[in-house]
């Protein structure tokens, strides 16, 4: 089934802004809270974690976590620990809450850009890599707990919620479940429509990946590419069955929508999730599994690349990219210098579903 | 039509009706020693075009954790002192023969004006269109005595004879396009019709190319003689196109796909003889999803380019081949929403090797953030004078003429960039 988009989102159920959007100086990979609520975390293209403490009236900006290279790719927390890998490799662990907050750090975790890291209760940290790796790593520590080749390029890794089994999402469209820690492969969710090869380039890939609450719906989310260099693009995610049989699917409405860049699971039984866009396109949605329709799709900022949902599950927090980001040529800003792009961050209350 | 100094290298046909009785020749048959000087004395280029723009900052100029910088690492290549890319490492291990200039700023901003800019070297304005630089290259050289066409395009999709790309020098001095590297359709004599019955077949339509002719602007017609011509004469060398029967090993190296078929293709027309070889690859503007397009096509750009440098160096040919890596633009500093670059002219990067280029050289340089030249612009019309003068072409010396009008081969107010001179 195809969940088509509609025109206009029913009032009763659409998300309310909450103030105006706060801006980081940067543009944004992921945004999370933290699991009291209190605080808000960007994995940051300048190779910062920045941190908003949210418990006041407006968002206030603290001391961002240094340390990283490159793009800082991916966050996952666990309690006051949040674990985060860059582009370089480098995976690191840090108190969010302490003022001196580094614990640990792996320099060399993945050869080159580790893409993601996934953390539950009770679960070593699991970190996928462009190296074609999937690692588990002692959340105390830093040590390496083990190690799987899948020689591919790894784009999604997600632990299901009892941390008994781990997901990974490669390039070409290829889910594997491995039991952990034996790294059995129990089974594969195939998702090759979100591949393509077009020319030369390899397109697309499972950018996320994600379980539901109870853990027995598997939603595997990227886009369906139509071409390389543009990149012109139809969101798409398919609900898969813990066997691999597929349930249902969202579909985006046309290919300037882009990828689904980030998802989140609220308890009331549905999924948020953001589309990355051409420029001046992307929005967020959210989505009941097996419904026909998206309920609500939109939102004012374009370019959405995460949603990070509030522990009570109230609020969502939703990261963009700047409106007028693109251009040829030398592009002039305000006061005349060459102008880098950054990340409006919006908060939107969430209906009674 | 022009003073070049080709009207003064002694070809093969001069040496076999003039000097054909003397000891270098036996019977009409060409000594290897004399072969081997006629093989030293090409002046061959290979022009591997990235069509729609490759990233000067995840290649040949990056800026490692800067605002632009982007993802991906630097690495250091086998000259002290210069890095260059992580998704560029084969062509790190060959620095000791690349020249990268790193402040290339040219003028368009679109593929429609940019390409044709940079490729007919933006010359002053005199109301002509200026030829490609195969075209021009193939004029000013020649064929080599390769009895192969002097400029041939090895391209992905459809073939044909290009001859767009000669601008006022003609059209047969276009390009003779080999679509997805295969030979010309229906260049085979089909089993069928027997080799004298062929004979016959070309007599009848050689008089009808003469009616056809004497009624039409002579250019045109000889344009469409000359490309019969060129077919013909690959279809004596048919077994070119055949890469199953190059080892394995060649195979796996340049790659399987488009780009490295292609290079492996014209690795095997440049030791032929081939004057000019294009090779085109498309797909490179990427204004979406750009650093995982970069992560997917650099590397397949990367492999086979440092391929046919090593194999050209191992044959002794990059005494012969300028090797010249180009595309119409760069791309922006600025990462768009959709986490793309977009096109930029303003400062980028080309790299080359081979005849007359100083290896182990990077020249020029751009600012921290990579959104400003640093030291003197070189445009297209620079880099033209620099690849003229690396073949052994003085651009002011030589000139085209078209119907009597002299014509600059190159930009009269630009120079070379002579740290990338050998």
């Amino acid at each position: 089934m195809n969940a088509q988009q509609p025109k206009t989102a029913p009032a009763v159920n659409a998300p309310k802004e909450l103030g105006k959007p706060f801006t980081a100086d940067t543009q944004i990979n992921r945004i999370r809270f933290s699991p009291d609520g209190k605080l808000l975390v960007a994995a940051c293209f300048d190779g910062t974690v920045k941190r908003w403490d949210m418990s006041g009236k407006e968002p206030a900006e603290g001391p961002s976590i240094t340390g990283h290279n490159g793009w800082v790719t991916s966050i996952a927390f666990s309690g006051e620990a949040l674990f985060s890998v860059d582009s370089w490799g480098r995976l690191t662990a840090s108190s969010v809450s302490a003022k001196e907050s580094k614990l640990w750090s792996v320099e060399n975790a993945h050869d080159g850009w580790a893409r993601g890291v996934s953390k539950v209760a009770g679960s070593d940290v699991a970190t996928c890599g462009k190296d074609g790796f999937v690692r588990l790593w002692n959340p105390k520590d830093g040590k390496k707990v083990a190690e799987f080749d899948v020689k591919s390029d790894v784009l999604s890794v997600c632990f299901a919620p009892d941390g008994k089994s781990l997901v990974a999402g490669d390039l070409f469209g290829i889910v594997r479940e491995f039991e952990v820690p034996s790294w059995k492969v129990l089974r594969t969710f195939e998702a090759k429509e979100l591949h393509r090869l077009d020319r030369i380039q390899d397109v697309g890939g499972v950018k996320n990946l994600m379980f539901s609450g109870d853990g027995k719906t598997l939603f595997v989310a990227g886009a369906e590419p139509k071409s390389g260099g543009f990149v012109q693009c139809i969101p798409l995610m398919i609900a898969f069955d813990r066997s691999g049989k597929r349930l249902s699917q969202f579909k985006g409405v046309n290919d300037n929508e882009g990828y689904i860049t980030d998802l989140a699971w609220h308890p009331d039984g549905y999924v948020i999730g953001t589309t990355s866009g051409q420029p001046g396109q992307g929005k967020f949605f959210l989505w009941k599994p097996g419904e026909a329709t998206a309920f609500f799709s939109g939102g004012k900022l374009p370019n959405c690349h995460s949603v990070a949902l509030h522990p009570q599950g109230d609020k969502i927090a939703v990261s963009a990219t700047n409106a007028n980001s693109s251009g040829n040529g030398r592009v002039k800003g305000m006061g005349g210098e060459y102008p880098a792009n950054n990340s409006p961050i919006q908060m939107w209350s969430l209906p009674k579903v | 039509m022009l003073c070049t100094p080709v009207e003064h290298r002694l070809s093969r046909r001069r040496f076999m009706g003039t000097a054909g009785g003397t000891a270098l020749s036996l019977g009409g048959i060409v000594t290897p020693a004399f072969a081997e000087k006629l093989r030293k004395e090409r002046r061959q280029v290979l022009f591997v075009w990235l069509d729609g723009g490759m990233s000067q900052l995840e290649s040949w100029d990056p800026k490692p954790n800067t605002p632009f910088g982007g993802p991906f690492r630097p690495i250091q290549t086998t000259v002290p002192g210069i890095q260059i890319s992580e998704l560029m490492p084969q062509s790190a291990k060959l620095m000791k023969h690349l020249a990268i200039v790193r402040s290339v700023s040219t003028q368009d901003n679109s593929h429609s004006a940019g390409v044709d800019r940079i490729n007919r070297g933006d010359p002053k304005n005199r109301g002509v269109v200026y030829p490609y630089f195969g075209s021009a290259v193939s004029k000013l050289v020649g064929n080599n005595d390769s009895g192969l066409p002097s400029y041939i395009w090895v391209k992905p999709m459809s073939g044909g004879f290009i001859y767009k790309d000669a601008g006022f020098l003609g059209p047969k001095f276009g390009a003779l396009a080999l679509g997805d590297g295969k030979p010309p359709e229906n260049l085979l004599r089909p089993k069928e019709l027997a080799p004298e019955d062929d004979d016959e077949r070309n007599e009848l339509r050689k008089l009808l190319d003469t009616s056809y002719a004497a009624q039409r602007r002579k250019e045109f017609t000889e344009a469409n003689t000359h490309a019969f011509e060129m077919a013909a004469q690959l279809q004596k060398k048919i077994e070119l196109f055949d890469l199953s029967k190059l080892p394995q090993k060649d195979q796996d190296r340049y790659g399987t796909h488009d780009l490295g078929r292609h290079m492996l293709l014209a690795r095997r027309l440049l030791e032929e003889g081939v004057t000019f070889v294009k090779v085109t690859s498309y797909g490179w503007d990427t204004h979406g999803d750009h650093f995982n397009g970069a992560a997917s096509l650099h590397p397949k750009f990367d492999r086979p380019f440092a391929a046919i440098i090593e194999d050209l160096r191992d044959r002794g040919m990059l005494d012969n081949v300028l090797v010249i890596a180009c595309a119409e633009f760069g791309r922006t500093p600025r990462i768009n929403g959709h986490i793309g670059r977009d096109h930029w002219p303003e400062a980028w990067s080309v790299c080359m090797a081979g005849r007359g280029i100083k290896g182990g050289v990077v020249a020029g340089k751009t600012n921290d953030r990579g959104t400003e030249v640093a030291s003197d612009p070189v445009d297209i019309g620079g880099l033209f004078h620099t690849w003229y003068k690396a073949l052994g072409i003085d651009p002011k010396e030589t000139e085209f003429r078209n119907g009597g009008q002299p014509l600059p081969i190159a930009h009269e107010e630009m120079k070379p960039v002579k740290e990338v001179l050998a």
